[in-house]
């Protein structure tokens, strides 16, 4: 096809199809959402909404609270006469670099889709097969649904929850999600899961090491500093997909400031796309492998006068460990890194040539990266978090702290070394504003069971009956009810398809969601939740914002608060339910408006955000004092948003560890010795004593299980196995991990798609849109073929967090889950390697071609007439 | 004297999140399927073994960048020449606009625009595409996608003010040559953009 018409095509064929869908389509843009068949009434009640409703129309700061990695951003919605009409972003203030607006992403935009989406769950319901004790427990997953009064639903809860309690203890309960943490605190606890999700190795290792794990301690410089970069590394990280909002343009500043960018990545990514002078394709699940080359070549190279690769000063003054020279007290001087690197006492030196055949790149790409970090003054050096969600990469964030301790790339203006991702991607240093506590009660219950399972053997557990406590400690346990309160526990977990056998051994399965999702598919009982636009405010920012999100419609059908929820069950099951509600959402928001605060211009002390009125006060129907502040609250309710301005040179900036460069005696890091440990024997220790895998005090190199090698049979010969190419699993923009999954808007914006090569392809005799059957030794999805030159061969990817939709029969997810690929591996710190997996890959001769899956027909469970 | 409303785009800038398309969704009440503002991905390249090291398989030529696309609101529009119905109409100021009372659904438009921007609406039996967010303009606001994009790869504004600011190019691969309709649009190419007509690539999501 000439180009001209491929664009044709492109731009144009897209319209005819999709007629079934306009009906619908119409309705969830919330026009029949309120007023046509799925209406229901607007109560009596003169709330705010109503108020709105009756009114010419109003523009209500709507809230974006999912876990998207996102900016936080600021959205509204049209409201006129009870309708959303339609969603926009910030506009309360002329736009700069100094005080941007705080603009949504694609999900953000198509919210309204979420929140009135014709799949809602309406009303309680129950599996029609399914009895107290568990009925046909096979069915699950596969059972029609029942509608079921919230009376009916809640009483069935309480009987069985006490049921199985006084049968299996308070062990027999595992309680995934944590909406119901309050109960099942009274009732004498339950067992729950354990172990990092989006962190990887970084959440426990890069505390622990004495660099940070990249958000609770930023490791980054802020956004400003950012700027001041000549270089900016980014290292496994793809802002543009899994940090939307303001992150990338944060970073597109820094550009345009002059910073030159690498990037280090198995794919060309979209942020690489706008940003990357030059990528660098490497493996996944071989970044350690490529640190290491880059380390013997900088150490090899190095000459403190001629050719300065390596900051002496930095690694003599701040760290321990490097070198025999520098080894802490009673440690063998032979373990020090520098010889590991060198191969001096186990005879393997870590070349660019020895690290080239593990990760991919070229021994010269190897020594030009290690040349151009080390020698350029001013360097970001960033990693996300990806890289380190990988089977046994505990040792990974200490390698990278030591690589930018090496080259000095810490605590300087300009140059930092550490974790840039989820909101706190591009942008540093301890929030500058922030709202106040809701003042809820804590529920404490000394005596409640504390037992804990790590996500990685967790359905194992509740399979087998055993679990690993710690080091040589496998103790038993006997669950029976496995508690979805909120989370996406079933999808979002690795191993899957172990998941849903563990579902359907126990007697009892409840999911509390908004949708039929994976949880709620394979339950017994489900409930139906509000949304943060049901209920009457929410708090939320990011480190220069904050924002006030208001009640943009009465709850849906008969959805109910996951409060409310909570105190229902409580009074059935004889428990203080005015404890577990917490306090009215009105008094929890008002607590946190009168708490929020804003560093004054000093960059230190704090100043009240609001001024707030006894009217304020009488209006909102809650307790409390008048005071003064920064912005009246009527005017923080308007504009729904505060941003903190920023300028180069305000008391705001933040350069991560600069104190501690300074002088590390005054302000040691959390480690044992105060300084940054690249022999660090605690990281040792805590790896063991969790009991499933071992690690040296140094960052030595643990080949990981299903990573690059585990693709060979014989990995000495080469010799291809079963499963030879990588598979990593990516943010993907359509969602956020599993939330957005099944909103129409996004899934045609964004095709989940099976991501691969071409020259993979070809050998395959795959063409661009085929469907390929993907299995790894967990399980197997279909999805149609995506062929992009952007993509390293031997690399495969497809997006994290699609609903699974498996096959009875043939045990065939067809939606692409990508936890039905990844196998549940105990490993390290209890992390999930999700970008450490083997696929092989066929072309799928099954029956019927996929269509795309916006085509596809909404779980509605109960079809009304 | 007649003005020209126009779109710029900064390819430089767009990262291909797709927000505008989702803005105008929202905006439009759009269902599956019709797409005012499309976001598309044009790239190319190949993987050749390193001339170092035979065994390394090194990207080469290899580039990618994104489009968002609209009713180019064109100078010499195809669509309004072609329509039987004289349902499409130029405003004063360039904005191409559907007389929906007038429009008899019978594609002309759709097939004569090479940008694909009007598109049917089932439901109204009408053609329907970007009005440039008359509505908002006429207030003196922004078209809802300029004020989505979270990378400000978007504006607007007349067109010889647009060029005077932003410079001429108002096409670059995949792209239809500019000279076929003459589109209010003007844009900043990506660091690795094709020109129009020779370029290399493909169109990576032709979903969309
Ligand atoms: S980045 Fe997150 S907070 Fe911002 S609009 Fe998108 S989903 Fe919402």
């Amino acid at each position: 096809m000439s180009e001209q018409s491929l664009v044709m095509k492109a731009l144009t064929d897209v319209t005819l199809k999709r007629r079934s869908f306009l009906k619908w389509s119409a309705a969830l843009s919330g026009t029949a959402a309120l007023s046509g068949g799925l209406s229901r009434k607007l109560g009596p009640a003169p709330s705010e909404f109503a108020r709105a409703a009756a009114s010419e129309g109003e523009w209500i700061t709507a809230a974006c609270w999912h876990n998207c990695g996102g900016q936080r951003c600021l959205l509204k919605a049209q409201v006129v006469d009870g309708v959303v009409k339609k969603v926009k972003t910030d506009d309360t203030h002329p736009d700069s670099i100094e005080l941007p607006q705080i603009r949504g992403c694609a999900r953000g935009r198509a919210q309204a889709q979420h929140v009135f989406g014709a799949d809602r769950l309406k009303y309680p319901m129950k599996r029609k097969n399914w009895a107290p004790g568990g009925g046909k427990k096979e069915l699950r997953g596969r059972d029609e649904w029942e509608r079921i009064s919230w009376d009916e639903a809640l009483d069935l809860i309480a009987d069985e929850l006490k049921r199985i309690i006084d049968t299996y203890g308070n062990e027999g309960i595992l309680e995934v999600g944590s909406t119901l943490g309050g109960v099942f605190t009274l009732l004498g606890g339950a067992v729950r899961p354990w172990g990092t999700t989006s962190w990887g190795t970084w959440y426990y290792t890069g505390d622990i090491v004495g660099l940070g794990d990249g958000l609770t301690n930023t490791t980054h410089n802020d956004r400003i500093e950012l700027q001041k970069s000549n270089l900016i590394v980014i290292w496994g990280g793809n802002p543009a997909w899994s940090a939307q909002g303001n992150n990338m343009k944060y970073f597109l500043d820094a550009k345009r400031a002059g910073a030159k960018f690498i990037f280090i990545d198995p794919f060309y990514n979209d942020s690489a796309m706008i940003l990357a002078d030059e990528w660098f394709p490497v493996r996944p699940a071989t970044d350690h492998a490529l640190a290491l080359g880059m380390a013997y070549t900088l150490i090899t190279e190095d000459d403190p006068v001629n050719n300065p690769l390596i900051d002496w000063d930095f690694l003599n003054r701040c760290c321990i460990g490097f070198d025999a020279d520098h080894m802490p007290e009673g440690a063998d001087p032979k373990d020090n890194f520098k010889d590991y690197v060198l191969g001096t006492y186990d005879g393997q030196p870590k070349t660019p040539e020895w690290a080239a055949e593990i990760c991919g790149l070229t021994p010269k790409q190897i020594r030009y990266l290690a040349r151009t970090i080390g020698s350029t003054p001013k360097v970001s050096l960033l990693t996300a978090w990806a890289p380190a969600r990988v089977n046994d990469a505990d040792s990974w964030p200490h390698m990278f702290m030591t690589l930018g301790a090496m080259t000095g790339h810490i605590g300087k203006s300009g140059s930092c070394t550490g974790v840039s991702c989820w909101e706190r991607s591009a942008d540093g240093g301890p929030f500058l504003i922030g709202a106040g506590g809701a003042g809820n009660p804590r529920v404490q219950n000394e005596n409640a069971i504390r037992t804990q399972i790590n996500n990685g053997e967790l359905w194992n557990a509740v399979l087998t009956g055993q679990y690993t406590a710690g080091y040589n400690d496998v103790r038993n346990v006997n669950i029976q009810a496995i508690i979805h309160d909120g989370s996406s526990g079933l999808n979002q977990k690795v191993g899957m398809t172990k998941g849903i056998e563990a579902h359907r051994k126990v007697e009892f399965v409840l999911s509390i969601n908004l949708f039929l999702n994976t949880n709620s598919k394979y339950s017994d009982i489900v409930l139906p939740a509000t949304t943060q636009w049901e209920r009457y405010g929410y708090l939320k920012g990011n480190r220069d914002h904050l924002i006030w999100a208001r009640q943009i419609t009465e709850p849906l059908f008969e959805a109910k608060d996951d409060s409310w929820i909570a105190a229902e069950l409580a009074k059935r099951l004889g428990l203080d339910a005015d404890l577990v509600a917490g306090l009215p959402l009105q008094q929890q928001i008002f607590n946190q408006l009168a708490g929020a605060w804003v560093l004054k211009d000093n960059g230190v002390d704090r100043e009240n955000l609001l001024t707030i009125t006894a009217e304020d006060i009488a209006e909102m129907g809650v307790e409390g004092e008048p005071q003064e502040g920064r912005i009246t609250l009527q005017e923080f309710k308007e504009q729904g948003i505060y941003v903190v301005p920023r300028k180069d040179g305000d008391n705001f900036g933040y350069i991560a560890l600069k104190d501690f460069r300074d002088d590390p005696e005054a302000n040691p890091r959390k480690t044992e010795s105060g300084l940054m440990e690249i022999y660090c024997p605690a990281q040792q220790k805590m790896i063991h004593d969790f009991g499933f895998t071992e690690v040296d005090p140094i960052p030595t190199y643990n080949r990981p299980r299903e990573g690059y090698e585990d693709t060979f049979e014989d990995w000495e010969n080469k010799v291809k196995g079963e499963y030879p190419f990588q598979l990593f699993t990516i943010h993907y923009r359509r969602r956020s991990h599993s939330i957005f999954d099944n909103v129409p808007w996004l899934r045609e914006a964004f095709p989940q798609e099976f991501i691969m090569n071409p020259l993979d392809a070809e050998a395959l005799g795959l063409k661009h849109g085929d469907i390929a059957k993907i299995s790894s030794r967990h399980g197997t999805v279909i999805r149609p073929v995506f062929i992009t030159e952007r993509i390293r061969p031997g690399v495969v990817t497809l997006g994290e967090g699609a609903w699974a939709e498996i096959d009875e029969e043939t045990g065939i997810d067809r939606a692409g889950a990508t936890n039905t690929l990844n196998g549940a591996y105990t490993t390290g710190q209890g992390h999930q390697g999700w970008n450490s997996c083997n696929v092989k890959i066929e072309r799928y001769g099954g029956p019927d071609a996929l269509e795309q899956d916006y085509l596809w027909e909404q779980r509605i469970p109960i079809k009304e007439a | 004297m007649a003005t020209q409303k126009a779109f710029y785009f900064d390819a430089s800038a767009c990262n291909g999140c797709k927000a505008c398309m989702i803005a105008c969704k929202s905006k439009n009440a759009l269902p599956v399927g019709v797409n005012f503002r499309r976001v598309l991905q044009y790239g190319g390249g190949a993987w050749v073994p390193d001339p170092e090291y035979p065994d390394f398989l090194q990207p080469s030529g290899l580039f990618a960048y994104s489009l968002s696309v609209a009713c180019m609101h064109c100078q010499n529009a195809p669509c309004v020449n072609i329509c039987p119905a004289k349902a499409i109409e130029k405003r004063d100021d360039g904005i191409v606009l559907v007389d929906e009372d007038k429009c008899i659904g019978c594609h002309y438009c759709e097939w004569a625009c090479p940008y694909g921007a009007p598109q049917f609406d089932a439901d109204k039996g009408t053609m329907i595409k970007c009005d440039f967010c008359v509505d908002l303009i006429d207030q003196g606001e922004a078209p809802y996608c300029v004020a989505s994009c979270p990378m400000r790869a978007l504006d607007f504004g007349e067109l010889d003010e647009l060029r005077a600011k932003y410079g001429t190019v108002s096409a670059v691969a995949p792209l239809p040559p500019a000279d076929l309709t003459d589109p209010a649009f003007v844009m900043t190419p990506h660091r690795d953009a094709q020109p129009v007509g020779q370029g290399t690539g493909r169109i990576y999501d032709d979903e969309v």
